[in-house]
């Protein structure tokens, strides 16, 4: 507990320093900062971000947001749900500690996403005080994210390395397109899975990193300016850039992961809430997991 | 009716960066602290020759980048070009700083949790949205003195007369008659102005 209370005074400390600094782009910094706009050896980073986001980023988002719920309709009504016996024994498949992990960055995905919508689609909101608020909640629901998203990295990376499985896995699409339940190559983690596990722990930092940037916005930290190689305004340019771009990512596959937990397999949310997964579900979807707990004696 | 389109142009070879018009805003306008629309800036500093000043704030550029990025939408240009915004609907994502090639919007951090506050930025003391004149105008935006055919304050009160500001045409017109007055250089495109209005 001490050394949270330090750690978080040391954060505090820290930003403060930086934030006393001279203003890294009203100050002196102006001068460089106007002169470098546009010039042939930069980067354009500021009409790569007028360009993108004045034509492009808003309609992407729209896209997505039809297209994959349309997808999503299509697959249900054709092929639809899977559904496994509730009847038969059932697997513990996440502990205690993985499953409240998994909540609190759950919760805050439920509260980020549409929040991050919201505001790209500010102007259809007429902006003011309800876009402002979820503005701040797009912010502050970050928080809890950023505590866990470590552990939640840490507490699945064994599980997530890619495997033979997984190539098999891809090239049936896990056995969606059919209705049929054959047993379906993956491990404890699919294909799928693993994708998105990856994406939402290191795309998640990513998206952590960028938008802190945005939102603490005039600050001098020289490490940062070491990484990147970029002044200020530019570093906040590519900072919006990048929570876009991977913030594309972000939105597709988290729609995919609802869609397979509460709609694309029955009752598959239920394994994140108590723990236990059903003994068919298992030995359909995760075959050769289900296979290593037979020979360990544990099904 | 056509509309003259109006521009600002500050001759660096007037300008003796006192510094006045910035302070003359800020006063003005009565902006908060840490704030100021106009800023006076020395270009080449050191470099021989090359060294001027010169004062910056919002260009009121010709399609506006700013205007371009805003999500809600919230920026709305006049017929005589001025780029002006609805603090109301602002929601101080900072998009439009990162559009503007002159570094002219600011946040105050006044919201919640040490947000970002609504943007400010020169008005080319023309207000903005809500009724002219008005005390909810004034606090929010400074005076509106184009409303009352008073030149922006800035451009009023430069000692040099460097900073000027009016249609496109008187300008262009004074900086052709003070490049040939002055015997030396080229008649090309004042400071700022190949970002701000070529398009
Ligand atoms: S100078 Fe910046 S804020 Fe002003 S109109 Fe141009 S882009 Fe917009
Ligand atoms: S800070 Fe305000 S004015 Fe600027 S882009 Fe964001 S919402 Fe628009």
């Amino acid at each position: 507990m001490k050394k949270i209370v330090y750690f978080f005074i040391a954060t505090l400390a820290l930003a403060s320093v930086a934030y006393a600094a001279e203003s890294q782009i009203w100050g002196e910094m102006r001068i460089p900062n106007i002169l470098g706009y546009g010039q042939e050896q930069s980067l354009k980073l500021g009409e790569f971000f007028t360009l993108w986001q004045g034509h492009y980023i808003t309609t992407i988002f729209l896209g997505i947001l039809i297209l994959i719920p349309t997808v999503f309709g299509i697959h249900y009504l054709i092929i639809g749900p899977k559904t496994f016996s509730h009847e038969g024994k059932k697997i513990l498949a996440f502990s205690l500690y993985s499953r409240i992990v998994h909540q609190i960055a759950a919760i805050s995905f439920i509260v980020i996403v549409p929040t991050g919508f919201i505001m790209v689609f500010g102007s259809f909101f007429g902006g003011g005080e309800f876009v402002r608020i979820c503005k701040d909640l797009h912010g502050v629901f970050t928080i809890p994210f950023a505590i866990v998203v470590i552990p939640m990295f840490l507490m699945w990376v064994k599980d997530m390395f890619i495997h033979l499985d997984d190539i098999k896995w891809l090239i049936i699409v896990g056995g969606y397109l059919s209705k049929v339940k054959n047993p379906v190559p993956a491990g404890r983690f699919n294909a799928g899975q693993k994708t998105w596990y990856w994406l939402a722990t290191l795309g998640g930092i990513v998206m952590i990193a960028t938008g802190a940037t945005m939102f603490f916005m005039d600050f001098d930290i020289a490490m940062v300016k070491n990484i990147t190689g970029l002044s200020q305004i530019d570093t906040l340019r590519a900072a919006a850039i990048l929570h876009n771009l991977v913030g594309f990512a972000v939105v597709i596959l988290f729609f995919v992961h609802i869609y397979m937990a509460v709609f694309a397999i029955k009752g598959a949310v239920q394994s994140i809430i108590t723990g236990y997964m059903e003994e068919e579900e298992v030995k359909i979807l995760h075959s050769s997991w289900y296979r290593k707990l037979k020979k360990q004696g544990k099904v | 009716m056509d509309y003259a389109r109006m521009k600002f142009y500050c001759d660096e070879h007037r300008c003796i960066e006192c510094d006045g018009c910035s302070v003359a805003c800020a006063e003005a306008h009565e902006l908060p602290v840490g704030i100021s629309r106009r800023k006076v800036v020395t270009i080449n500093e050191g470099i021989e020759g090359k060294e001027f000043s010169t004062s910056i704030a919002c260009m009121h550029c010709t399609d506006a980048p700013c205007e371009q990025v805003c999500p809600v939408d919230c920026f709305y240009i006049r017929e005589d070009g001025i780029v002006l915004h609805d603090k109301d609907k602002c929601i101080g994502c900072g998009y439009c700083l990162y559009a503007c090639p002159f570094g002219a919007p600011q946040f105050p951090r006044d919201g919640a949790f040490g947000a970002k506050g609504a943007m400010d930025k020169c008005t080319m003391c023309a207000g903005g949205p809500l009724e002219t004149n008005s005390k909810h105008e004034r606090e929010l935006y400074g005076q509106n003195r184009i409303a009352e055919g008073k030149v922006p304050v800035c451009a009023a009160m430069c000692s040099t007369k460097a900073l000027l500001v009016g249609d496109a045409e008187s300008i262009a017109n004074i900086y052709r008659t003070r490049v040939s007055a002055r015997g030396h250089g080229t008649v090309g495109v004042p400071y700022g102005w190949d970002k701000a209005y070529t398009k």
